[in-house]
């Protein structure tokens, strides 16, 4: 009986002691680790004003692209679904655009990286981003895309005209897109300590350029040094401020909405 | 002369295994349930569905044979979603074999390899279980152990993986692209009384209790170094005297930054209390509980109710009446300071309150708060739950001034003569919907609700009984002033009536007609009669039932775990078996 008794008080100690992992808290974060290459990321943040959760998410988000490459990855926050919606003076955000990527889910924050709309299977919570953003910052990189932003004060219109060229062959509905994004907007934002009435929003997508669906680069095949150059424009409303306003561009592939390339340029 | 000797020698041995094949069947006992939940789905322009999505009929449905014969059961259980109903997780769709196992167990020691479900106390800890309502299933895919070495002293241990609804029981769901844990425990148990001869018989009882449980998960994160094994420990210990009862378990959890807790690194502590005091008559109940960063589960990017290791109890009354439980807490695993006071007590019968039967009256308090979070520093810096942080210092005993939770209610249990039967409670609710359902920016549900269930007998065979609820708001009513782009967090909001009129001949049928009525809505459109009418045919052990109408949205919470429901129209067939 003591034997028992014994074998299994050992194997307790033995589960206790293997079974306890306690981290430095001076050391909780890890190092960069840099990933080669040129392919650039878009990661969507699907956020909401009145969401507790999301400037921990949004933070979360740009914690990763500090540490991996601010220039190789782009976080666009859409503010969209029941938390974005704009009650008594929390700011209104919402777009068209984004209310269809939106695709009726039930909360926020998500996310999803590299892909048009939140459908089954790209909706990401922030802490499931990590790995997809990595892998995807070490995909080939298959097209090259450049904004030039030209910017006329006393209309306030901006120009955009853009270089898309296929690196490599790529089978697909190819499209590419025009985003206007607003950085540094302070509003009301509901936080875990309460309301915020001076909350500092980040890069938040204000509509596209070139409309919703986008415009074509190539249907059915692009072939390597496939090339084309596009143009479009667009009337800042008066509430905007061009200093802190941007346009992301990016070519995806209609189907599967995968986005191939993206690039984001200050408009002034 | 040889040839007659093998003859023999086989007949014997045929005889001799038809009398062990006899004994054996003879032993043998096989049971089973099968239960089959199909709803059909209508549009209802009237509660606002004007699309299906796609989706007319949902089936839940499962199947389980368990086999025993002497020391040795084994069971499987079968389940479909073809697909999920409406407001179950869509991971279950799909159909297969959830769940088997085989189990030996003599009395010194019982092995079980394959789908445990188990409970260290009163689950701090560890506790894998299986709650079809819910559409919730942890099982722990593995092996158990329980060892009894001497009367009164249980030993067991559990190593496995957890059940996440379809996918494989792989290190890596690579469809999910998540990590699953290992999860493997000890818990041990002493109980004196059995153990101790000169205590067998004596009023004092006392029996005390530990578990260490550890899971084992692969660090995948870029951000910060997750900690591959995280261990939670528990003590516990049972006293009883007399009419008295004493209960308590503690339990502490390593470093564990997850999903749920933002990835803070600070350690989880939980604390269960519970003193009970009974004698004929009257009983009392008061229980507290402590809950500090103790969500406990195999995946650290897991959410919701996925993958639990652990279970904490909520302490408040469970309402079964559908006005009251519409509002029904849901524990939150992150904090919350709770306490609850359980008074029942009969007047005696042939005391002029008592009358004839005797009158039952209950009384319970239950109240949920949240607990107290102060800023720490962090690398010269104030902050609170920061990721990658400590997160957050919480004195012991303080309790936040944020009340998530208050259930106030007095019921009284009438046999008023051999045909009538009255019961009636009156409910004070406090309910911080923002916190427990997620509706940002909605108003508390401040509430004053009662009902009254009357049945009467007609005879020995039938029986009419009918209940007559009402749920008022305090604050939220018609003319309750409110942003037209809030008005989705209003569905179910303001004052309720309901009926419900049951008419019963045993011991087959019942038949039933009920209405909920959300009439003080202050969104004129959501104010929805939702009607039902039930059939209900039971035959030993076999029940049908075909209820056909409207179902409100709300939440389903078996012990403070819930799902959400969405508003529904359609027909709705129940068919279960056991044998």
């Amino acid at each position: 009986m003591k034997k028992l008794f014994s074998i299994f008080a050992m194997a307790a100690l033995m589960l206790a002691s293997a079974g306890c992992d306690k981290i430095d808290i001076n050391n909780t974060h890890k190092p960069y680790t840099p990933i080669g290459g040129n392919k650039t990321v878009l990661i969507k943040d699907f956020t909401g004003a009145r969401c507790v959760n999301c400037p921990a998410a949004a933070e979360t988000a740009h914690e990763l692209q500090h540490r991996l490459g601010e220039d190789r990855i782009f976080i666009l926050s859409v503010h969209a679904g029941g938390l974005a919606q704009p009650v008594g003076q929390f700011p209104d955000f919402l777009t068209e655009e984004g209310t269809a990527w939106y695709n009726d889910n039930a909360s926020n924050p998500l996310f999803s990286v590299d892909h048009v709309a939140l459908t089954d299977g790209n909706t990401l919570y922030v802490e499931q981003i990590d790995t997809p953003v990595a892998d995807a910052l070490a995909e080939p990189q298959t097209f090259d895309i450049t904004v030039e932003n030209t910017y006329d004060e006393s209309s306030r219109k901006l120009d955009v005209k853009s270089d898309v060229k296929a690196v490599a062959d790529y089978e697909g509905q190819l499209y590419v897109s025009y985003c206007l994004v607003e950085d540094s907007i302070v509003g009301w934002q509901i936080t875990p300590e309460g309301l915020n009435r001076e909350y500092v929003f980040r890069n938040v997508f204000r509509g596209t350029v070139n409309g919703y669906e986008g415009s074509l680069f190539k249907d059915g095949q692009a072939l390597a040094n496939d090339a084309k150059t596009f143009n479009c424009s667009m009337t800042l409303d008066s509430i905007y401020n061009p200093n802190q306003c941007y346009v992301l561009g990016y070519v995806f592939e209609k189907t599967s909405g995968k986005i191939l390339q993206s690039v984001m340029e200050k408009i002034k | 002369m040889r040839k007659h000797i093998l003859i023999l020698g086989a007949l014997a041995l045929a005889l001799s295994y038809k009398a062990s094949a006899q004994s054996f069947l003879e032993n043998s006992q096989v049971n089973g349930s099968f239960q089959t939940d199909a709803q059909y789905y209508m549009l209802d322009e009237g509660i606002g569905i004007t699309d299906l999505n796609g989706k007319k009929l949902g089936i839940n449905g499962f199947g389980k044979v368990n086999y025993t014969n002497g020391n040795f059961s084994a069971g499987i259980r079968f389940e479909a979603f073809l697909p999920e109903m409406n407001g179950f997780r869509s991971e279950l769709n799909g159909v297969g074999l959830a769940n088997f196992f085989a189990t030996y167990d003599n009395g010194f020691v019982g092995i079980t390899v394959g789908d445990v479900y188990d409970q260290f106390g009163s689950g701090l800890v560890f506790r894998s279980y299986e709650e079809w309502s819910l559409g919730m299933d942890n099982a722990l895919r593995g092996a158990r152990i329980v060892l009894r070495p001497t009367q009164g002293v249980t030993l067991k241990a559990v190593y496995g993986r957890q059940r996440y609804y379809w996918a494989p029981y792989l290190e890596k769901d690579f469809a999910a692209d998540d990590y699953r844990g290992i999860v493997r425990g000890v818990d041990g148990e002493w109980d004196l009384n059995q153990s101790i001869p000169a205590l067998g018989d004596s009023k004092f009882r006392m029996s005390i209790g530990g578990s260490f449980v550890s899971k084992k998960q692969y660090d995948q994160s870029l951000f910060y170094y997750i900690p591959e094994n995280v261990g939670a420990a528990a003590g516990r210990i049972n006293l009883g005297y007399g009419n008295w009862a004493f209960s308590t378990e503690y339990a502490y959890k390593i470093n564990d930054p997850s999903a749920i807790n933002n990835f803070i690194y600070k350690e989880g502590r939980a604390l269960l209390s519970s003193l009970s005091y009974s004698q004929k008559g009257f009983g009392a109940v008061l229980q507290v509980k402590r809950v500090d960063n103790m969500s406990f589960k195999s995946m650290y990017t897991g959410k919701q109710n996925d993958l639990d290791i652990n279970f904490i109890p909520p302490i408040n009354y469970t309402h079964t009446h559908s006005l009251p439980s519409m509002y029904t807490y849901s524990t939150q695993p992150n904090g919350e300071m709770a306490a609850q006071l359980q008074i029942n007590y009969t007047i005696p019968k042939g005391t002029a309150l008592g009358g004839r039967y005797g009158t039952k009256l209950a009384f319970n308090m239950s109240q949920v708060n949240d607990i107290v979070r102060d800023s720490i520093m962090d690398n010269g810096e104030l902050v609170i739950n920061k990721p990658g942080s400590l997160g957050y210092a919480s004195r012991f005993f303080a309790i936040s001034d944020h009340r998530f939770f208050r259930d106030i209610n007095f019921e009284i249990d009438k046999k008023i003569s051999p045909n009538w039967h009255v019961t009636a409670q009156y409910i004070n609710l406090y309910y911080d919907i923002e916190t427990i359902e997620g509706h940002v920016g909605a108003p508390v549900v401040k509430a004053n609700i009662g009902f009254m269930d009357v049945t009467y007998k007609i005879n020995k065979k039938q029986s009419i009984r009918l209940e007559l609820q009402g749920l008022w708001e305090n604050e939220v009513h018609k003319g309750y002033e409110y942003e037209e782009s809030e008005k989705k967090d209003f569905q179910k909001r303001g004052d309720w009536a309901a009926a419900l009129i049951e008419y019963t001949i045993t011991p087959h049928w019942s038949f039933s007609i009920a209405d909920k009525w959300n009439y003080g809505n202050p969104v004129e459109e959501y104010r929805d009669h939702y009607f039902t009418g039930t059939i209900t045919y039971i035959k030993d052990a076999t029940r049908v039932m075909l209820s056909a109408g409207r179902q409100s949205e709300g939440v389903v919470c078996v012990g403070g775990v819930c799902r959400t429901v969405p508003a529904s129209s359609g027909v709705t067939l129940t068919v279960s078996t056991s044998f």
